[in-house]
């Protein structure tokens, strides 16, 4: 445990001196996340060789004080923290376009870092609520750095996201007055299907569904995370929308009574499918780049949001693995296609899609990036993408009934597939070719595609994932 | 017959209603603002009837006091508004759905009072272990102290939020001459006041968040009489106030973690010690934090 609060108190404390000293070098940051990422990958081996371990904050026992839980889970995600913070902050720190040089960025990606750690040592409702404050404010003052065009969306964000937070208060005010603990393991035992239970977890579902932009409740992500500066894109894709699913996933599988799960599972499996679609509808449409990748986010949450809604229909804990597995693919898979995307966008001098005309030629290794990336999200072998799309068919092909299901997933992949091809096949349309605006930068390009390759390298280590996050629910 | 007791308490009930729904529906900005600051009185004096005197002087501070200013600041900024128009067909469907989800909250809140709340009895079973003697204090900064190391966290990335936004500077008028000879009386009661409140915190309503607001009440009274010089995140001391609190208490979590018995463990002998220690700290980060949001300077952000 001592290992995982070095890797939660290393980047707090980083962003703290920064803020004192003022200082805005990027490798500090870049140190940090270094250094919090072989702590949490330390923790994670001791995990794997010890088991779980539970942290009594100040020596208070449960329900009177906060535990920390370090699971197989909880490590994993300390270190796919890390390791984005650490990608994204390579990137940010080299690249002239990254939009982040002079300015707040480094301290404020330092306290998102620590803000998520908390988040996934955490087992206390309040205290969720609390960390949810922090991920709401630090991404929409992480929007704001990019100038005045953001602040309408950005305000929106925060808007939505405080209206979310009261909402999920207010769910845990009625658990808390119904049961009196906190502890999401204490709750989970004595909890039964009552008026109190099923308004506190409708409302404490809208609220994290709202804040995870989850269809239907998704409307504000694209233009929020399409109008920052575009290492926080990559961080808002890759990290921020998977704190509050973390929690949504937690309270459902952990704690919600079954005679109530197994109808809500019916819904969000249905969310997961229309979100699957509607999300590669619009990212077929949209004339601007990011705005597309921004919608194939909504789209991919869909896969998580299918695998929750299965597995608490079913309740077949192996569809645990199936959703993290996702997010984690889809984490590394979204920092290359927004940083090449961005890095695209600003050297070709053009926010639309069709300024990318002849992009194999001019910026290749970008255009790989992206095209890499997106096999991931499309599911193609053997990337990180498939070994989550795998691991999420076989059970919906297992038996006839469910292959309506199958079905589903098969139409979401179209769907990511006709997006994704929609950018790489005019990037090969080299017959005219879109001159870019400055020289393009080959190095910053290569940062980009840095994770595509590492989601790519997931596949090799599906093995131990697959079996690691299966082991989670037990 | 209705006891006296009820009887004001149903005013305040309806009193409260009343105002929230004016502060909402009322034509002017400005009246809304005023409006909301008499609710933020008003729920004051209802918590302090519910018996929660802390939330009571915090919502006196934070939600009546400074967030007046903030709002008043805010309608400064902005020029004149349209009229608003509401199509009464939205009007409707907002109300039906407030009166379902009135509806369901009433259903799902009357069973509450069975509830088992086993909390208040291990508060208060625990005290004498805490270090203090005001069971809401020992929560705040003993069983429950990293939810208030986090709350500080939240309060910094408000001051940086802001600070992002580069916020465009506006004439301040100049200081009336009664402001400023009330604000020299004012003033240095906040300062006696905020400390004894925070002394007050070991064992009586009181405490950190408080006395915080109420320092920082009496830092924008001078500022706005004119009597204090620009505050600036770029001073180091400034910095250095608003980071204090987060610093001292993560500090002393890791001391704990490193040398003692574990994370945010406090040694029994001087828990009393450490609780206060935080506390000054994080009084003086809050007010810090709180007048920088804000007084704090303008112009010269982004330079």
């Amino acid at each position: 445990m001592t290992l995982a609060l070095a890797s939660l108190l290393i980047p707090l404390a980083t962003a703290l001196l920064l803020l004192f000293l003022r200082s805005r070098a990027g490798a500090w940051v870049i140190i940090a996340s270094l250094l919090s990422l072989i702590v949490a990958g330390l923790a994670l081996a001791e995990v794997v060789a010890h088991g779980t371990q539970t942290l009594a904050i100040g020596g208070w026992d449960t329900p009177l004080g906060i535990r920390f839980e370090l699971n197989l889970l909880s490590a994993l995600l300390l270190t796919f923290t890390a390791l984005v913070h650490l990608l994204v902050a390579v990137y940010a720190e080299r690249s002239r376009h990254s939009q982040t040089r002079d300015t707040d960025y480094w301290p404020l990606s330092c306290l998102l870092h620590g803000s998520l750690a908390a988040l996934w040592l955490s087992r206390d409702l309040f205290n969720w609520y609390v960390t949810l404050e922090l991920l709401g404010l630090v991404a929409v003052a992480m929007i704001i750095i990019s100038g005045p065009k953001a602040y309408g969306p950005a305000l929106r964000y925060l808007l939505l996201s405080l209206a979310a937070s009261l909402c999920y208060l207010l769910g845990v005010a009625l658990l808390y007055g119904r049961y009196g603990v906190l502890d999401i393991d204490l709750l989970a035992t004595m909890i039964d299907a009552n008026h109190t239970t099923r308004l506190a977890l409708l409302l404490m579902t809208l609220g994290l569904m709202l804040k995870a932009a989850l269809w239907p409740l998704h409307l504000w992500l694209p233009a929020a995370h399409a109008s920052a500066p575009t290492a926080v894109s990559a961080l808002l894709s890759a990290l921020v929308v998977k704190g509050p699913l973390f929690i949504l996933w937690m309270l459902w599988s952990r704690m919600a009574p079954v005679e109530v799960a197994q109808p809500a599972g019916l819904l969000f499996a249905l969310a997961g499918i229309v979100a699957l679609l509607a999300g590669g509808w619009a990212a077929l449409r949209t004339p601007f780049l990011k705005t597309l990748v921004a919608y194939s986010t909504v789209a991919q949450l869909g896969y998580a949001l299918l695998a929750l809604g299965l597995l608490l229909r079913w309740q077949q804990t192996e569809l645990s693995a199936a959703l993290w597995l996702f997010v984690l693919a889809h984490g590394l898979a979204k920092v290359s296609m927004f940083l090449a995307a961005g890095e695209m966008q600003a050297t070709l001098g053009s926010k639309r899609v069709s300024s990318l005309k002849g992009a194999t030629q001019t910026m290749p290794i970008a255009m790989f990036a992206f095209a890499v990336a997106g096999g991931s999200l499309i599911g193609l072998p053997p990337s990180g993408g498939f070994v989550a799309k795998w691991v999420l068919l076989q059970p919906l092909l297992a038996d006839p009934v469910h292959w309506p299901w199958a079905l589903g997933v098969l139409l979401g992949t179209l769907a990511s597939a006709a997006y994704v091809f929609r950018v790489v096949a005019l990037a090969f349309d080299r017959a005219d070719p879109n001159p870019p605006n400055y020289n393009p930068d080959a190095f910053a390009q290569w940062l980009a595609l840095l994770p595509a390759l590492v989601v790519w390298g997931m596949a090799l280590y599906s093995e131990p994932l697959i079996l690691w996050l299966t082991e989670v629910n037990r | 017959m209705l006891s006296l007791e009820l009887l004001f308490d149903i005013t305040l009930s309806v009193l409260l209603l009343i105002l929230a729904g004016t502060a909402l529906h009322v034509r002017h900005l400005y009246t809304g603002i005023v409006l909301f600051v008499a609710f933020g009185l008003l729920l004051a004096i209802t918590w302090a009837r519910l018996g929660a005197p802390d939330l009571a002087l915090a919502e006196a501070a934070i939600g009546a006091g400074l967030t007046g200013v903030l709002l008043l600041a805010a309608l400064a900024r902005i020029g004149p508004e349209p009229p608003p128009r509401r199509p009464p067909a939205r009007a409707l469907s907002a109300g039906v759905l407030g009166v379902l989800v009135l509806i369901l909250l009433i259903r799902a809140v009357l069973p509450l009072e069975q509830g088992p709340q086993p909390l208040p009895g291990l508060v208060s079973a625990h005290l004498d272990t805490s270090g203090v003697s005001h069971p809401v204090t020992a929560v705040l900064l003993n069983f429950r102290a990293w939810d208030t190391l986090l709350e500080l966290v939240v309060l910094l990335l408000a001051v940086l939020g802001v600070r992002q936004l580069q916020p465009a500077g506006y004439k301040q008028a100049h200081a009336w001459t009664l402001l400023r000879a009330w604000s020299r009386i004012l003033a240095p009661l906040s300062v006696i006041i905020a400390g004894y409140l925070l002394w007050r915190g070991s064992h009586a309503p009181g405490g950190a968040f408080q006395a915080g607001a109420l320092l920082a009440a009496g830092i924008v009274l001078l500022r706005l009489a004119g009597l204090l010089p620009v505050l600036r995140w770029d001073d180091w001391p400034m910095r250095a106030l608003v980071l204090m609190g987060i610093v001292v208490f993560l500090g002393i979590a890791a001391a704990g973690a490193w040398l003692g018995s574990g994370w945010l463990n406090y040694p029994p002998q001087w828990s009393g010690n450490l609780i206060l220690l935080i506390e000054v700290a994080a009084t003086l980060s809050i007010a810090a934090s709180l007048s920088l949001l804000v007084i704090g300077e303008r112009e010269e952000l982004g330079t």
